[in-house]
């Protein structure tokens, strides 16, 4: 599981490094754009299909976004995790909100009245959580003592905090009219993390799996719905000049 | 805008590239520390002096370590108990030579998170008042360890010597 994820994640980082690339502003005569301005708001798929199928994770995050001016969207999630990670040495369960916000730039020069986004952002996120230890092991470079028995503690810790910031890679492409599905990669970097004594933030709600250092990797598949709110005309002069 | 966007993956994949590999426990990380038992003449208390065919068993265990030629031993622990029993016998290999005596190891445990690789780790604190109880075999031969002493009763690195033995 973790490794075909790492390499799911791998295609799609390579995919959408390639998409990005092969992005080059060649617009030709178009005629007038009209361009709608709105909110949009979602959920994310994953999180709630690993619900489903994964008994050891429940979470949910919306998703949501506010056209601002032509390429830039007001952008946040707010999301709920609960998560038990079962790792060699240990187990614990991850308990927690959180909520990001910040901006999308979309990228993408859309034809004729497509309205899809490839679009680079930025988040500032934040998380309140607890942790439970429910078991670990000694680790014993000796091998002469049979291996000590698991330690089941169940010990909880509450009222922790994280911050930390994002840079979002992502695309949207509306399938049906007003409804978009979304892929987005994050690379987080941990601002502040109170970590509980003698135990350390493995996993932070919306920041995802953390690890020695203070970077972190997250995603989500998004669906959600675009509500227009009002429309403008692209003026020709606007976009001759873009064109240089 | 191109550019940003190359400065963009650059960066997405400098990010990624420097994310650390935590899933094995690495040899060079501490984690739970052996007893370090340094041996020296009891005629001469501050010369170092090497043990020969030194067998060392834990009462339970059925193997036995064996240290020849050096001066300095480490041995481990029980992590699931406070306290762990040895025997220590001294020229093994040999029928009439050979002497054994007991050595229990009294302490207190404190278990500490090392990270998500390696889980947790035992240190030990040697107790203050017996710390450890030197006993003979039933048929007694005679104690061969003429005299412990306790160097460091905090046993949290193999990198000091927490017991030294005078025979």
């Amino acid at each position: 599981m973790k490794h075909m994820s790492k390499f799911t994640f791998s295609i799609l980082l390579i995919l959408t490094s390639l998409l990005v690339i092969g992005q080059t502003n060649k617009t030709d005569s178009i005629p007038p754009k009209i361009e709608k301005y709105g909110v949009r708001f979602g959920a994310d798929i994953s999180k709630l299909i690993q619900s489903f199928y994964d008994k050891k994770y429940k979470g949910i995050e919306f998703v949501g976004d506010y056209r601002v001016t032509k390429n830039y969207y007001l952008a946040g999630e707010l999301g709920n995790e609960n998560t038990t990670v079962e790792d060699n040495r240990l187990t614990f369960t991850t308990q927690g909100t959180y909520l990001k916000v910040g901006f999308d730039y979309n990228s993408y020069e859309n034809w004729l009245d497509m309205r899809n986004m490839l679009y680079i952002g930025m988040r500032y996120g934040a998380s309140t959580f607890s942790q439970t230890l429910n078991s670990y092991n000694i680790y014993n470079t000796s091998n002469y003592f049979p291996e000590a028995p698991t330690v089941f503690l169940g010990e909880k810790y509450n009222g922790l905090t994280s911050q930390w910031i994002e840079i979002v890679l992502g695309l949207k492409a509306e399938v049906l009219n007003n409804i978009y599905l979304g892929f987005s990669v994050r690379m987080n970097r941990l601002l502040t993390n109170t970590k509980p004594d003698n135990f350390d933030n493995l996993y932070i709600p919306g920041f995802n799996r953390t690890y020695n250092g203070d970077f972190g990797i997250g995603f989500n598949y998004s669906i959600s719905y675009f509500l227009p709110l009002y429309k403008t005309k692209a003026t020709q002069k606007k976009d001759q000049k873009k064109k240089k | 805008m191109k550019k940003i966007q190359l400065l963009f993956i650059c960066l997405f994949s400098i990010t990624f590239s420097s994310c650390e590999k935590d899933d094995i426990c690495e040899a060079t990380t501490p984690t739970t520390p052996k007893l370090v038992i340094e041996f020296y003449d009891i005629l001469n208390p501050t010369v170092k002096k090497n043990v020969t065919n030194l067998a060392v068993k834990e009462l339970n265990t059925a193997t036995s370590i064996s240290f020849t030629g050096s001066s300095k031993i480490q041995i481990p622990l029980r992590t699931s108990q406070d306290l762990t029993k040895y025997s220590f016998i001294l020229n093994s290999t040999d029928a009439t030579l050979d002497n054994e005596d007991f050595l229990q190891f009294n302490y207190t445990r404190q278990n500490l998170f090392v990270s998500r690789a390696c889980g947790f780790k035992t240190n030990f604190i040697l107790n203050s008042t017996t710390p450890i109880i030197k006993t003979e075999t039933l048929i007694p031969d005679g104690y061969w360890i003429q005299n412990v002493v306790i160097a460091n009763s905090n046993i949290t690195t193999e990198n000091e010597t927490h017991v030294k033995i005078y025979f």
